[in-house]
C-alpha cells in the first residue's frame, strides 16, 4: 500500500513539473476570455449591466439592424432592409431569409427565422398581457429608460417576411435604439416548445438565437462555454471555441493574460497599462467608449436643492488635476454630457473652471459662509468610465475642504449600492453613464429626465419639466443640423443646472495576446468574438 | 470495542444534532424573511411562496418548523441558492468531488513526505540535518497558507511559468463536470486529447496541493519526530537492542508501529486543519470546491447556499474524526483501556 502510494505520488509530481503543453488543435481553434464577471441571465433584454451584454448580445444573438460605427450608420442584419412610412410613425423591415437557430441538445428548430420569431421578441417586453412578460422578472430596463416600451404603439406580421412597426409619434432614435445589444432576436418555436414543457425560465438560462456563436454551458463563478454556430448566416467565425472564464480580480487577470492562461481580458488596470505595452507578448487595444463620468448631485436633498450650491460646488473641484491623477492620462475633461464623438457635441459655452475663491463666494451667497457637511458616494467597482472612484472621492473631499465643505466617503457592495441610489439616499454620488446607442437622446433621456427621475435611473433625482420639454423637441425634429442646435441648448441647460458635474470621457481598453486577432470592442456594445482568430505563425 | 464504536456514534449523532439546531436557527437570525432563508423562495413569488410556507410548516409552531426542516434535509430538499435559483444539493456533489480531490492528494503528499523525514529527523537527532529539517519545518509552519499561496503564484506561474496560475484545467478543454474530481472526470469523459488534458490538469494540480500540504507535512514531521523520540525510549527497544537485533529492524518492527500510535490520532485534528486552509486555498486559486463556493455566497448573502456550505464542511470534519478514531481504537486496544478506564 504504501509503496504504491509513492509510485503514485512520484509519477504524479513527474508529470506536474512537465512544460506547459500547447501544441494541441484544443488551443489552436479556442479563445479564453477572461471576463470580469458572472453575467445575470442569458438575455439582455433583460438587464442594463455591461457584464452580461458582453457574454450574450453579439455572441449568441442578431438584432435587425446594427451600427456600423466606422461608416456611423446603419447597416441590415436580419432585415434586409427598411423604409420608413406616414412621416415616419411607421417602419417596414424587410427580413432575411434562411437565417438558422442555434440547434442545441434542448432544442431542434424545424424552421428558420421568420417575422414570428420577430413579433415574439419584441412583444415579450411591449405586451404586459404576453404569456412571457412576467417570465424572469418581467423588468426590462433598457426598453422602459430609453421610451421604447411607449415609443412602439404595436409590431404588425404582414407575411412570413415582412414586419411593420407602428409608432405612437416620429423618433429619430428609433432605429439607433433597435440596432443596441438589447434589441436581440429570439426564437418564438423554442418558447412555444418551452410553454409545453412547462418550463418557461428556461429560455433566458439555456439561450437559442441565430447568433455566431451557440450557448454550451455556464458554471457560475467559473466558467462559460461557446462553440461556433455550423449554420451562421453570416461569415462563420474562426474560433470553434470560445471560454470565458470568470475572473474579477483585476490584478489576476492581469497575471493571466501574462502567463497565457487567458487571451483576451477586459478593463486591464489603467495605471499598469504602460507596463504591459512593454511586454512584447501583450497588446492592448482600445476604443472610443462613448461614456461620461460625472459627479450627480441628490437635488432632492438639500442643500443641493439649491442651484447656487451646486455650481459652488462645480466651482470647487480641480478636474484636470482628477483626470491626470485617475485616468493616467487616457481620458478627456469633459466639456458636458456629449464625449468629442458624437456627431451632435459642441464646445459647451459655460463650463466651470477651477475656482476654489469663486466657490466660496457663491456658497456665500446661498448662505453657507461657513460650508456644510456632505456624502460623497464612490462605487466600489471600476468600469471604463471610472477606474477608481474611491480615491476620486478622495481628491474631491481634499478639494471641498478648501472650500469648507466637510464630505465623508459612502461606499457599498454594488448591488446594493445601486440600490440604495435608486432609493435616493445619497447626497452625491460618483458614477456614469455608456450609451447604448449613437444617438445624442441616449445621454440624456436615460439620465436627466423625469422619467429617469421615476426609474431611479436620474442619479441627480432631477426632475425639470421644461427641460424634458427640450429632449421631446429634439427627437421629434429630424432634420440633422437642427437637431444639433437643440442639443447644444440642452448641453447649456444642464450646464447651466448643474444637476451633475461631468468630470471625464475615457477609453475603454482590453488587452490581447499578440497571437490573436479581429476581437472587436465596438464604441456602442459589447465584446465582439465574431471575427477573432489565432495567428499562427506565431511561435507556439 | 463494540462499547467504545457505540459511544463514538452517539457523541457524532448527537453533534450532528447540535449542527443541525444551529443551522436551523441560523435561517430566523440572518436578516430578511426566515422561510426565504430556508427555501430561496422570493416572497413575490406568490405561488411558490404558499406552498413552500405549509410544506415547511410555518402555519405552525417553530417544534414542528424543526423536524420539517430537518425531513427535508434528508430528502436532499435544501432549497433554492437566491442568486441562481438553482437547487443547492444538485451543485454540492461536483463542488465536493473537488474539494476532496484537493484535500486527499494534499493529505497524501503530506504523509509521504512527513512520516520519513519525522523518522529521520528523529534518528539523526541533534545532528547537522535534523536541525535543518526542524528549522526548515517551524518556518515552513510560520508561513500563513494565503501568503504562501500568493508566493508560490508569482514564483511557479508568473516567474517561472511551470504553472498556470489557478483553476482546474484550461477551460478550453471540453470535460464535463460528473464528480467534481478533475483527475475522475478526465478518465470518465469522451475527449479525444484525454493525455493532453490529464498533463494539464496535473499542471494545475501541483501548486495548490503542495500549498495545502505544507501545514500538515510539517505538524506530521515534528509529530512523528516526537513519537519516535518516545518509542525509542522505551525498554523493549532497549531489550531488541540488547538482543542484537539490527538497526533497521529495531526500526521496522517495533519503532514505527508502535510510533504511528500518536500520529493516527492526529490525523483527525490535521484534517480539520486542512479544511480550513482549503477554504483559503480555493479562493486563491479559483479551485471549484466547496471553500470557494462558501466564501463566494457569504459576499453575495446567499443564505441557503451559507447553510449547506456550513453543514456540508463541518458534517464532513466530523465524519472524519469520528472514522480516524476508530480506526485508531480498533488498532491499538491500549487506547480503548484508557478511554474506558476500565
Amino acid at each position: 500500500m504504501f509503496k504504491q502510494l509513492m509510485i503514485a505520488s512520484g509519477t504524479l509530481m513527474l508529470a506536474a513539473c512537465g512544460p506547459v503543453q500547447t501544441d494541441s488543435e484544443v488551443y489552436q481553434d479556442g479563445l479564453v476570455y477572461c471576463s470580469e464577471g458572472n453575467p445575470e441571465i442569458f438575455n439582455p433584454q433583460l438587464v442594463t449591466s455591461g457584464t452580461t451584454v458582453d457574454a450574450t448580445s453579439a455572441q449568441l444573438y442578431d438584432r435587425l439592424l446594427d451600427y456600423d460605427a466606422k461608416q456611423q450608420q446603419f447597416v441590415p442584419a436580419l432585415a434586409r432592409g427598411w423604409q420608413a412610412f406616414d412621416q415616419g410613425r411607421r417602419y417596414r423591415f424587410n427580413l432575411r431569409e434562411n437565417v438558422q437557430f442555434h440547434d442545441t441538445d434542448w432544442f431542434t428548430p424545424t424552421r428558420t427565422f421568420n417575422a414570428d420569431d420577430v413579433l415574439f421578441s419584441f412583444q415579450r417586453w411591449l405586451n404586459q398581457q404576453h404569456v412571457y412578460h412576467q417570465v424572469n422578472g418581467g423588468r426590462y430596463p433598457f426598453f422602459r429608460s430609453s421610451g421604447l416600451i411607449k415609443l412602439i404603439e404595436k409590431v404588425e406580421k404582414i407575411d412570413d417576411y415582412t414586419v411593420d412597426f407602428h409608432l405612437v409619434q416620429s423618433d429619430s432614435s428609433f432605429l439607433a435604439n433597435l440596432a443596441t445589444d438589447f434589441a436581440v432576436i429570439l426564437s418564438a418555436e423554442y418558447a412555444q416548445q418551452l410553454i409545453a414543457e412547462g418550463n418557461p425560465e428556461q429560455i433566458d438560462r439555456l439561450p437559442v438565437g441565430t447568433g455566431p456563436f451557440e450557448f454550451e454551458m455556464f458554471r457560475k463563478d467559473f466558467v462559460i462555454r461557446y462553440s461556433a454556430h455550423e449554420g451562421y448566416w453570416r461569415e462563420q467565425p474562426e474560433i470553434k471555441t470560445l471560454v470565458y472564464v470568470i475572473t474579477p480580480n483585476a490584478n489576476k487577470r492581469m497575471l493571466k493574460l501574462l502567463t497565457g492562461e487567458c487571451d483576451v481580458i477586459p478593463y486591464p488596470l489603467v495605471n499598469e497599462l504602460s507596463q504591459l505595452d512593454q511586454d512584447a507578448k501583450i497588446q492592448v487595444g482600445s476604443s472610443v467608449s462613448p461614456n461620461v463620468s460625472f459627479w450627480a448631485f441628490n437635488t432632492q436633498h438639500p442643500p443641493f436643492d439649491n442651484v447656487v450650491v451646486r455650481r459652488a460646488l462645480a466651482h470647487a473641484i480641480n478636474r484636470p488635476a482628477i483626470i491626470q491623477t485617475i485616468y493616467d492620462g487616457n481620458a478627456r475633461l469633459a466639456t458636458g454630457m456629449l464625449p468629442e464623438t458624437s456627431w451632435a457635441y459642441s464646445p459647451v459655452q459655460q463650463t466651470y473652471p477651477y475656482d476654489p475663491a469663486k466657490a466660496r463666494e457663491l456658497l456665500a451667497e446661498a448662505g453657507f459662509p461657513n460650508g456644510f457637511s456632505m456624502d460623497i458616494w464612490a462605487m466600489p467597482v471600476q468600469r471604463a468610465y471610472n477606474p477608481n472612484a474611491h480615491r476620486m472621492a478622495e481628491l474631491i473631499q481634499s478639494d471641498l475642504a478648501q472650500v469648507g465643505v466637510q464630505a465623508n466617503i459612502v461606499s457599498y457592495e454594488w448591488n446594493t449600492f445601486r440600490q440604495r441610489l435608486v432609493n435616493g439616499e445619497h447626497d452625491s454620488v460618483l458614477i456614469g453613464w455608456v450609451a447604448d446607442n449613437a444617438d445624442p437622446d441616449n445621454f440624456f433621456r436615460p439620465t436627466l429626465s423625469c422619467a429617469a427621475a421615476r426609474s431611479g435611473n436620474n442619479r441627480a433625482q432631477w426632475c425639470n419639466p421644461e427641460f424634458d420639454q427640450l429632449l421631446v423637441d429634439a427627437i421629434t425634429e429630424s432634420d440633422l443640423d437642427q437637431r444639433k442646435h437643440l442639443y447644444q441648448a440642452i448641453e447649456d441647460f444642464v450646464m447651466q443646472q448643474a444637476p451633475l458635474v461631468p468630470i471625464a470621457n475615457s477609453l475603454r481598453f482590453q488587452a490581447h495576446r499578440d497571437d490573436i486577432e479581429g476581437v472587436e470592442l465596438p464604441p456602442y456594445g459589447g465584446i465582439n468574438f465574431r471575427y477573432a482568430r489565432r495567428v499562427t505563425d506565431a511561435p507556439l | 470495542m463494540l462499547r467504545y464504536s457505540l459511544r463514538r456514534i452517539v457523541l457524532l449523532i448527537v453533534t450532528l444534532w447540535l449542527l443541525s439546531l444551529l443551522i436551523f436557527s441560523l435561517n430566523y437570525w440572518y436578516p430578511g424573511d426566515s422561510l426565504t432563508n430556508m427555501t430561496g423562495i422570493a416572497i413575490n413569488d406568490t405561488l411558490a411562496y404558499q406552498q413552500a410556507h405549509s410544506a415547511r410548516g410555518f402555519d405552525n409552531g417553530i417544534i414542528s418548523q424543526y423536524g420539517l426542516f430537518v425531513s427535508h434535509l434528508f430528502q436532499g430538499d435544501w432549497g433554492l441558492s437566491l442568486v441562481t435559483q438553482q437547487p443547492v444539493f444538485a451543485e454540492i456533489k461536483p463542488l465536493l468531488g473537488a474539494t476532496i480531490e484537493l484535500g486527499l492528494l494534499a493529505m497524501l503528499l503530506a504523509m509521504i513526505l512527513g512520516i520519513p523525514l519525522g523518522v529521520y529527523a528523529a534518528v539523526q537527532q541533534r545532528g547537522p540535518i535534523d536541525r535543518v529539517i526542524m528549522g526548515i519545518s517551524l518556518s515552513a509552519y510560520s508561513i500563513p497558507v494565503f501568503w504562501l499561496a500568493q508566493l508560490f503564484i508569482l514564483l511557479f506561474a508568473v516567474k517561472l511559468g511551470w504553472s498556470p496560475i489557478s483553476g482546474q484545467i484550461n477551460p478550453l478543454y471540453a470535460i464535463e463536470t460528473q464528480t467534481g474530481s478533475i483527475l475522475i472526470d478526465i478518465w470518465l469523459s469522451d475527449t479525444e486529447f484525454k493525455a493532453a488534458a490529464l498533463s494539464d490538469a496535473l499542471n494545475h494540480l501541483w501548486v495548490p496541493v503542495i500549498v495545502l500540504a505544507i501545514m500538515p507535512l510539517t505538524m506530521l514531521i515534528r509529530i512523528m519526530r516526537n513519537a519516535v523520540l518516545d518509542v525509542l525510549q522505551q525498554n523493549f527497544i532497549k531489550a531488541a537492542r540488547a538482543r542484537g537485533l539490527s538497526d533497521a529492524t529495531i526500526m521496522f518492527r517495533h519503532t514505527l508501529p508502535n510510533a504511528l500510535q500518536p500520529v493516527i490520532r492526529q490525523l483527525g485534528l490535521q484534517f480539520s486543519v486542512l479544511m480550513t486552509n482549503i477554504v483559503i486555498t480555493e479562493v486563491i486559486f479559483n479551485w471549484p470546491g466547496l471553500g470557494s463556493w462558501l466564501v463566494k455566497s457569504i459576499y453575495e448573502r446567499d443564505f441557503p447556499v451559507i447553510q449547506a456550505g456550513l453543514l456540508i464542511l463541518a458534517s464532513l470534519i466530523l465524519f472524519v474524526n469520528v472514522l480516524v478514531d476508530l480506526a485508531h481504537a480498533w488498532r491499538y486496544p491500549q487506547v480503548r483501556k484508557e478511554i474506558d478506564a476500565e
